[in-house]
């Protein structure tokens, strides 16, 4: 783990990491394990809610097992801990070292920024997927006592969507973080940008004047093509993982031109 | 392999309005130990910062082991030994952890090389590094920066925090690196944490280098505190407008002036009396500053 930049960042953050992917783990599971309960009340309920609440978060299709886990796990909640997540793992990265005042004697070192910024991204992409897997391992394990029955290939491909977002996002946190080199913008940036873009995906198809709003929100490529139910959107997925090296290729630009503070 | 170890030219940096250095010219030879001596905020940080490619010069440029800080990037980088002036690292982790890292940074580093400079320093390499006194991290700081023998080390205020005893283990390894062929360029605001290694100082105030010296010019050129007790009172008039002596001032029987020069004429003054003590202070660095400074506004003035 001593190795490289990655494996160190890696095992810095094993605490933060450990306590972040129990915690989505377990949040996704209780909702999970709900589901047999929730099936009966939700077709009554979701009846009473008001049209555009249910387009906003997702609850037109309570009573299927992807829709049930859709409307309640994936919709919000847990793409929100992960955005959460990467958000204090981009601000880390760079900012959070340049304001403690560690980063001089790294960059001191016969490494590149371009290597550190590149290999602290890699360790926030290993992060997030182990988030991603935690998500994983507590939808197969629910699954069954669940009576979700949904194969697990799609369940693996909503927990791929999800970890894709999260870096996305978390590619965002970083480059804010290496351009500025201060905490307070980039999770002033990324607080900005997940309800931007989450509201973006849901209301856009109401706002009639806009329809390529939706297309700009990462959040289309997350869910629109219902992984749960389709599985792997490959075009959605590559689109995710672009927009990523994009915001980090920005950021190492921004990083390597400018002066590091004190 | 370039004549200077450091070469900078007008080298000079503006934060906002504000300045940081201003033009300066300095040159540092490969192989000795250059002090580089001025008050706090007088822009020495500054200077090692731009020379590790850490910050850019707003005009002139820095030749560091003969190439270009940015240019020579990673490889150029490889070549230095860096200590920050304010040594801060991650507090969770063991000074074992983090030299194995930056070791590996630079191509790894043999184990027990950081084990015996540990040692040499006696710290414990096994304790985390939060739980370390500022002087106890400060050695792990001169550890990482001296493991891998660079050509170059660049040392920020390297004894600040440090006790006496290691202060003088840390000179011996100043002493290893020079007698090694290694260059050493080190910043402190005291002349007495240089004078005992360097072989040249220079002297940097508000962002401007004031003077180059030999260490053994500068000492006898610094002002010291003289105090001298006679028997009797003495007049102040026999010691009004000698040589070498400054801000004479007579009390009764004790004499206190500043010396800024050989002692010689204001002893043989001393001699026409009975003298019963004679105390001199050590060389005040802060008064050499002023002196520094007064002869630099002067000229400006002429």
């Amino acid at each position: 783990m001593l190795r490289s930049v990655l494996g160190k960042s890696l095992w810095d953050q094993r605490r933060l990491l450990v306590a972040w992917a129990t915690g989505v783990a377990a949040v996704t599971a209780i909702y999970a394990s709900f589901y047999p309960s929730a099936r009966q009340s939700a077709a009554q309920s979701v009846r009473n809610l008001p049209p555009a609440f249910r387009q906003a978060f997702n609850v037109t299709q309570m009573s299927s097992p992807a829709g049930y886990l859709e409307a309640t796990v994936f919709t919000f909640i847990v793409p929100l801990l992960v955005l959460l997540f990467v958000a204090v793992v981009g601000a880390r990265a760079i900012a959070g070292d340049e304001e403690a005042g560690t980063l001089d004697l790294l960059l001191a070192h016969p490494v590149s920024r371009a290597q550190v910024i590149g290999q602290r991204f890699g360790a926030l992409v290993v992060s997030t997927a182990a988030v991603g897997a935690a998500v994983l391992i507590a939808l197969l394990v629910v699954a069954g006592p669940g009576e979700l029955d949904i194969p697990a290939a799609n369940l693996a491909a909503m927990s791929l969507h999800l970890v894709l977002l999260g870096v996305c996002f978390g590619a965002l946190a970083l480059a804010i973080g290496a351009a500025t080199g201060r905490r307070a913008l980039v999770y002033g940036g990324t607080a900005a940008a997940g309800p931007l873009a989450y509201f973006g995906n849901t209301l856009a198809p109401q706002l009639e004047a806009v329809p390529w709003l939706q297309r700009l929100s990462p959040f289309a490529y997350y869910g629109g093509g219902h992984p749960l139910r389709q599985g792997l959107q490959l075009g959605d997925a590559g689109l995710l993982v672009a927009a990523a090296l994009v915001l980090v290729g920005l950021g190492a630009v921004a990083f390597t031109r400018r002066d590091v503070a004190v | 392999m370039a004549m200077e170890a450091i070469r900078t030219e007008r080298l000079s940096k503006r934060y906002g309005g504000r300045r940081g250095l201003d033009g300066l010219d300095l040159e540092v030879r490969t192989g000795e130990v250059f002090g580089y001596l001025g008050p706090n905020g007088a822009g020495k940080t500054t200077t090692i910062r731009l020379l590790l490619d850490l910050i850019r010069p707003t005009a002139g440029s820095a030749r560091v082991l003969g190439v270009d800080p940015r240019a020579g990037g990673v490889s150029l980088r490889g070549r230095i030994g860096y200590l920050p002036g304010d040594f801060v690292v991650d507090g969770r982790q063991t000074g074992r952890e983090l030299l194995t890292f930056l070791g590996n940074l630079r191509g790894g580093v043999p184990r027990r090389r950081i084990e015996s400079l540990a040692a040499s320093l006696d710290l414990d390499l096994d304790v985390r590094i939060g739980r370390l006194s500022r002087g106890n991290r400060q050695k792990v700081g001169l550890v990482q920066a001296f493991m891998h023998s660079p050509e170059l080390l660049v040392l920020d205020e390297p004894s600040s925090g440090l006790d006496p005893l290691v202060q003088q283990r840390f000179l011996s390894l100043v002493r290893e690196a020079r007698a090694a062929g290694q260059t050493v360029f080190m910043s402190s605001h005291v002349l007495s944490e240089v004078q005992q290694s360097a072989d040249r100082v220079g002297i940097i105030r508000d962002g401007r280098l004031v003077a180059v010296e030999a260490v053994e010019r500068l000492r006898e050129r610094a002002p010291r505190r003289v105090e001298i007790v006679f028997d009797a009172p003495v007049p102040s008039s026999a010691f009004a407008d000698l040589p070498n002596v400054r801000a004479a001032e007579v009390e009764g029987t004790v004499l206190r002036c500043l010396l800024v020069g050989p002692a010689d004429p204001l002893v043989k003054a001393a001699a026409r009396f009975t003298t019963l003590g004679l105390t001199a202070g050590e060389p005040d660095l802060e008064e050499l500053f002023l002196t520094y400074y007064d002869r630099e506004e002067g000229g400006h003035a002429a």
